[in-house]
């Protein structure tokens, strides 16, 4: 620094040293561990300086200057005066080189978030987005390793893209996504206070949370960086993963325009599956006043529910929900359907136990697979009996409001089908008198939700059940679905709303 | 929804608050399918803030559960509000799901 110094200012150097020979010194130099690095005049090695002083940098003596042939306080005075200008112009042009150094390094910054830009543009899918993100970080901040996850709102498979691949077992990556996803900001290595196990291979580490639409569904991290990560390295990965959440949006925005094209035909399609496969018709019992409707959810839900009439055999109903949506639902609500109807149709003695039992048996290792469940309600009625036996698995809301007594909510005695290898299902028995009244509805209706994001609840529910007990079936049902639409206040259904009603009437 | 994961010891907890339905349950599936890979996962969801749960999130809870008993692990549920315990009990899940009171009782059955 002090050599760069003086070969730039060598003319000024000359000018001081000129003015103390002329003031009778017979030489002046700058001596750097007691070795000469200028002097004059020339031939004159200054071995028996008569005064010196120090020049400084940072408070440390890196350098001095000595004259020869002068004495005396004035003399002194000067030449301590001119090693401290020097050591203040020397501060000057080291704070010139860093401020020029940083204006480089933020230049060069500036001009790598704009390729990163660009070459985002090029890409079409998330996961590219994602490669072309951590190669960029991890040559922008020198590091030697990067990697980004991003796990999306809508079900699809989480991303992890590492560059080298596989730098770090993927189970560690997802490690540190969760880790920063709750922290909610960047998580540095190495740091005693956090709580974050110590990956191998890791000497620091830089991971910071990226926000899409206002939470944190990604994150990028770069790791390996020699003499690790400072405010400068965090700002400027700050400012590539905000680059990256705009384009994340934008892709996300695309994506959507076109999957919302695809879910249309995709919906459409299930409802046609699902409301044409409901009965169309209801079936005439002796003894029962019954009635059933079905209103799909714009995203189509799995509700279904099913008559089973057949000569000298009872009457069994069926009403159930299979988690999901869309025509995965549909089609798994299809499976659920036709296999309590043909054990329905077909066992030598069907009873509700029977076949719940057995269709959970049959449905137990599919459901596994596909990872759903579906709560079904199934009921027999022997006509004359004023008896009805049901059997649930699962299924709620269920409603009993006998004719002379209080509405109750019926508990489900076991799980819904395709939980446990085993139904514990077990036939119960509920009075079917004139008058006597059975609510099975899906939980379209107890979840139906107004505009202050309150939800009807089941609590509403049994109240409007009482309230209309004195009503026909189809009456009750109506007044039902039209009473939890307008608590929707005209929002769209979030779940299909289904029902069956049965009352005891005289036969 | 909001959801928290951290490690007590060998068990993963997760805390989701708000409202866990058909919208939100993406993020926490995934988080469930990468915590079960591993042989013996032991998982505890504690659900002290969550004020609501539809099907399709029972259905992920379920999934995990069936994913740890494969894997010869353990998933709890604890600290549940009184609506979210209707659902559970109504629907007889409680029956599948060991159900705690509060995350110490939880993490104590895993230890025995």
């Amino acid at each position: 620094m002090l050599v760069t110094l003086l070969s730039s200012q060598y003319a000024r150097f000359t000018a001081l040293a000129d003015a103390w020979l002329a003031q009778g010194a017979s030489a002046f130099g700058v001596f750097q561990d007691s070795r000469p690095l200028i002097y004059w005049p020339a031939g004159h090695r200054l071995a028996r300086p008569s005064i010196t002083a120090p020049i400084t940098h940072n408070d440390e003596e890196i350098a001095d200057l000595r004259v020869a042939g002068v004495s005396g306080m004035a003399a002194e005075m000067r030449l301590k005066a001119d090693a401290t200008l020097i050591s203040y112009v020397l501060q000057l042009e080291n704070e010139l080189q860093c401020m020029t150094a940083d204006l480089a390094t933020s230049q060069d910054q500036q001009l790598a978030l704009y390729r990163l830009t660009q070459s985002m543009r090029d890409h079409v899918t998330i996961i590219e987005t994602l490669q072309a993100l951590v190669i960029e970080a991890v040559r922008m901040t020198k590091s030697h390793a990067g990697f980004a996850a991003f796990v999306s709102s809508d079900g699809q498979e989480p991303l992890l893209v590492q560059s080298p691949d596989g730098f770090m077992p993927d189970d560690v990556a997802w490690h540190i996504y969760w880790h920063t996803h709750t922290a909610e900001r960047e998580v540095i290595l190495p740091d005693p206070a956090s709580d974050l196990l110590y990956p191998e291979n890791v000497e620091n580490m830089l991971a910071v949370p990226i926000w899409v639409r206002g939470s944190i569904m990604a994150m990028m991290g770069v790791t390996n960086r020699p003499g690790g990560f400072g405010t400068p390295n965090i700002k400027l990965v700050r400012a590539i993963s905000d680059q990256a959440s705009a384009q994340i949006e934008r892709m996300l925005l695309y994506q959507e325009m076109f999957d919302q094209a695809r879910l249309k035909t995709e919906m459409d399609l299930a409802r046609r599956v699902q409301l044409d496969l409901m009965p169309h018709q209801l079936p005439t019992v002796p003894g029962l006043d019954l009635y059933a409707s079905s209103r799909p959810a714009l995203q189509v839900g799995g509700d279904f529910f099913d008559f089973i009439v057949g000569d000298d055999r009872p009457f069994l109903f069926s009403l159930g929900d299979v988690t999901g949506k869309g025509l995965s639902a549909a089609l798994l609500m299809t499976m659920t359907r036709s296999a309590i109807h043909s054990k329905a149709q077909f066992m030598p003695y069907p009873t509700p136990e029977a076949v719940m039992r057995q269709s959970n048996e049959d449905l137990y290792h599919d459901f596994t697979r596909v990872g759903v469940f579906a709560t079904v309600f199934v009921g027999q009625y022997e006509p004359g009996s004023q008896k009805l036996i049901y059997a649930n698995a699962g299924h709620s809301p269920v409603i009993y409001r006998p004719f002379d007594g209080e509405p109750e909510l019926l508990r489900a005695d076991s799980t819904a089908i395709g939980i446990l290898p085993v139904s514990s299902c077990r036939n119960q028995t509920l009075n079917m008198r004139p008058g006597d009244l059975l609510v099975v509805a899906t939980d379209g209706f107890s979840d139906t939700r107004n505009s202050r994001d309150e939800t009807f609840d089941i609590e509403r529910l049994i109240v409007l059940v009482d309230q209309l007990a004195s009503q026909t079936a189809c009456e009750i049902a109506n007044a039902m679905l039209e009473t939890v639409s307008r608590f929707g206040g005209g929002r769209n259904q979030d779940d299909d709303q289904t029902l069956v009603v049965i009352k005891g009437a005289a036969s | 929804m909001e959801m928290k994961t951290r490690i007590t010891g060998d068990v993963n907890i997760l805390e989701i608050a708000g409202r866990f339905d058909t919208n939100t349950v993406p993020p926490v599936s995934a988080w469930l399918e990468q915590v079960t890979a591993t042989p013996g996962p032991r998982v505890l969801v504690n659900l002290a803030d969550t004020t609501f749960v539809d099907s399709t999130a029972l259905a992920t809870l379920v999934q995990a559960l069936k994913r740890c008993h494969q894997m010869q692990g353990d998933l709890c549920v604890c600290s549940l509000r009184r609506p979210v315990y209707m659902i559970f009990e109504l629907t007889r899940l409680d029956k599948a799901f060991n159900i705690f009171v509060d995350e110490e009782h939880a993490i104590q059955s895993f230890n025995n």
